[in-house]
């Protein structure tokens, strides 16, 4: 039973153009995050695969524990190369050589800009530039001084939007991360999160036009009458039915995520999967104590279960609905659903909205929200909560998307 | 082996579709007989398992078949009136589906396809595409999945609509070949379908089971009640509005009606031996479809 439903599900032109489709957005994705240059001695770009390495073999000699020393030496050179005439002068081909110099610094200098902010929201490209070796000790307390001036600036949004407690939670996060921490090359990480969120969507979409067909194909084809009028017609066949759309999202998804993470990553190299998010300039402000390799665990996780959990609504649509309509439609409603929420500025909402489950399918930005709940008094964050509530709901619809289906249409 | 309708009733909003049929099937061919929406389909359907009846109860050897759930369709064949497929899985594939989820063993399932395709003719289609069939095949397909667990009970909704007269004559010779042992209800506009293989014909009217009896049964009833007369062409008219009216045949100026009614309809009317249809005709006040009429 379980094989023909697959093949039900693939033999149809449609199941056909979506596997063409899921290619396409592999390639597209994998194309995106493979998007790179470098710029070599002369100031001219050099593009594709060799060029990821060259970079890669630049930057890693800046590896290792990111202590006062290393900060010194790296203001140092930054400060250096911004004095040389060829950073000053106004020609652009000398900047670019200016700039092809600063590769090797470029992911400390990100970190440097963030650390050396004038606030805690304000990011400036030349802060770097303007620093002094002297101050390479400020380097880690300057993140959690920043941090605590949002927190009580009367003037800003942060200072009423978190309560004293959540507050104190967001500080201690801070206070409690491991310094100095150790630094790596990580463009291959930082790359595949970036364009992961565009993987998981359009999986998840084509996904909910896969299994949508399982449950109300039959209706469509007026096949349901033999279907539910055959022995297993009410329990073991609408088991298989459940299964093959468990089994297709699970098949497709880690396929999806598997030929990804394991194109992007033998493109630029998988360096630097123990040193925690932070030391990733796009990660620097992220309140969980989690590894890169960690970080990826959960992106990829979340992923599956918001892929699970979309899926299942889908086939919960369809099997109750008898059609397909209003469960393809879904994937789009729940993917922009914070969008539509964003124009209403309502504290509850904002709250819900925190709890999306889109924002399972991009745990990287997810990672860096500050979104909080205190459930029972105690302060969490959205992460923990995600995982929880949509596994749960998860694991209910599994059952409910049977019980609905094997109702069959009583009229 | 007893199938047991207690006053069975299915109600849509306001429309009754059947109303308080009670009638028990024992092994043999039942031809349901009908007008289209006289309740057949549903009928079918509530025995099927597929929807409820509003009221009444149905019983296989004294259980509800509601109840015994996948025990009950574990004897049961069944075509759709409105039969669908899976356009595109092959004709073995999808025998092959149904026979699993008929609980069908592999090996058993592939002997059985086997079999029943030679019986429907369609051997050489089996690697085909369902969606390439014809009209007809396709029903043949949907004779074949019915039979496919050899079922106790075989509910034939309309299982000769689109077949061509030689395919119907087959469909005809192969059901009484495998109508031993087995409950057949099968219905149909089409009085020749039953007349010669239906151990008992129900005529279902407005939800009703209104008649039921052998095929000599119900003509007998109507001995001394169909009339053959000759009228001249332009007094047709009257007589269709009169009286009801089996056929009309032009000869030379003159028309051979044959006509039921309790009265002979003319003097020089002579009574003839009715058939299923003027029985059909009598009930219904129509005549019943033709098997025939495209050709
Ligand atoms: N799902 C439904 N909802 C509402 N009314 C229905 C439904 N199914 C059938 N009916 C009505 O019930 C009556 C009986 O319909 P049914 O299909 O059983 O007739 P039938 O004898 O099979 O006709 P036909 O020879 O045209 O197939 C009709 O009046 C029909 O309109
Ligand atoms: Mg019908």
């Amino acid at each position: 039973m379980f094989r023909y439903e697959i093949k039900k599900v693939f033999a149809r032109t449609g199941g056909k153009v979506a596997l063409l489709l899921l290619a396409l957005a592999l390639a597209a994705g994998c194309w995106m995050a493979a998007d790179t240059y470098y710029v070599n001695e002369n100031g001219d770009k050099e593009y594709g695969a060799a060029a990821a390495h060259r970079l890669r073999a630049l930057q890693k000699e800046w590896s290792g524990t990111l202590d006062e020393e290393k900060l010194r030496l790296a203001i140092g050179e930054i400060t250096a190369l911004a004095a040389t005439p060829q950073a000053q002068s106004q020609d652009v081909k000398e900047n670019n050589i200016a700039f092809g110099r600063g590769q090797a610094t470029y992911g400390i200098r990100g970190l440097l800009n963030d650390a050396f902010a004038v606030d805690f929201q304000t990011n400036d490209y030349y802060r770097a530039e303007h620093l002094t070796p002297a101050m390479a000790g400020d380097f880690y307390a300057n993140r959690i001084r920043l941090l605590r001036e949002w927190l009580t600036d009367e003037r800003g949004n942060a200072y009423y939007r978190y309560s004293d407690a959540e507050k104190a939670y967001l500080l201690r996060q801070y206070e409690t991360l491991e310094t100095p921490f150790s630094y790596d090359y990580t463009n291959g990480w930082t790359r595949l999160f970036e364009w992961y969120p565009w993987i998981a969507m359009s999986t998840v979409m084509i996904l909910g036009y896969l299994v949508c067909g399982i449950f109300s194909g039959e209706y469509q084809f007026r096949a349901d009458a033999v279907f539910f009028a055959s022995r297993y017609g009410r329990d073991k066949a609408v088991a298989a039915k459940v299964q093959a759309g468990l089994v297709i999202v699970t098949a497709v998804y880690w396929a999806m995520v598997g030929l990804y993470s394991a194109y992007v990553l033998a493109y630029y190299g998988a360096d630097g999967i123990s040193c925690p998010v932070q030391a990733a300039s796009s990660y620097w402000k992220c309140l969980y104590h989690i590894t890169i390799g960690q970080m990826y665990v959960l992106v990829v996780t979340g992923g599956y279960i918001g892929c699970l959990f979309i899926s299942g609504l889908v086939m919960f649509l369809s099997a109750s609905c008898r059609s397909a309509v209003a469960a393809v439609m879904t994937p789009f409603v729940l993917i922009f659903l914070r969008s539509f929420l964003e124009m209403t500025d309502s504290n509850v909402i904002e709250k819900a909205m925190g709890l999306c489950p889109d924002l399972l399918l991009q745990m990287n930005r997810t990672l860096c929200l500050f979104n909080l709940y205190e459930p029972g008094g105690k302060v969490i964050g959205a992460v923990p909560i995600l995982f929880a509530l949509y596994g749960a709901l998860t694991a209910l619809l599994v059952p409910t998307v049977y019980k609905a289906y094997r109702k069959g249409r009583d009229s | 082996m007893e199938l047991r309708m207690t006053n069975v009733t299915k109600t849509f909003r306001d429309v009754n579709a059947v109303e308080h049929v009670s009638k028990t099937l024992e092994s043999g061919v039942y031809g349901l007989l009908g007008v289209n929406g006289a309740g057949k389909t549903t009928l079918m359907r509530m025995l099927c398992t597929l929807i409820r009846p509003t009221g009444g109860t149905i019983t296989w050897d004294g259980n509800d078949i509601f109840a015994l759930g996948g025990e009950y369709r574990k004897m049961l064949g069944y075509l759709p009136q409105d039969f669908g497929f899976y356009p595109d899985f092959t004709v073995q594939d999808y025998l092959y589906y149904i026979a699993a989820i008929k609980g069908l063993r592999p090996t058993t399932a592939r002997q059985r396809t086997d079999r029943l395709l030679e019986q429907v003719g369609l051997s050489k289609e089996r690697n085909q595409k369902m969606k390439k069939l014809s009209g007809g095949m396709k029903r043949r397909v949907g004779i074949a999945q019915a039979m496919l667990n050899d079922p106790r009970i075989l509910i034939l909704d309309e299982p000769t609509a689109g077949l061509d007269p030689g395919e119907r004559i087959r469909f005809r010779n192969l059901l009484s070949e495998l109508a031993q042992d087995r409950i057949v209800l099968l219905s149909t506009h089409i009085v020749s379908d039953v007349e010669y293989i239906a151990n008992e014909i129900l005529l279902m009217k407005d939800g009703r089971i209104v008649l039921s009896g052998t095929s000599e049964e119900l003509t007998a009833a109507l001995l001394e009640s169909v009339w053959i007369c000759t009228a001249p062409s332009e007094q047709v008219g009257a007589y269709l509005q009169n009286y009801k009216v089996a056929n009309v045949k032009t000869l030379q100026g003159n028309a051979q009606l044959r006509i039921v009614s309790p009265e002979p309809p003319a003097k020089d009317a002579a009574a003839d031996i009715p058939t299923l249809e003027d029985v059909f005709l009598y009930y219904f006040g129509e005549k019943a479809g033709e098997e025939d009429v495209s050709l």
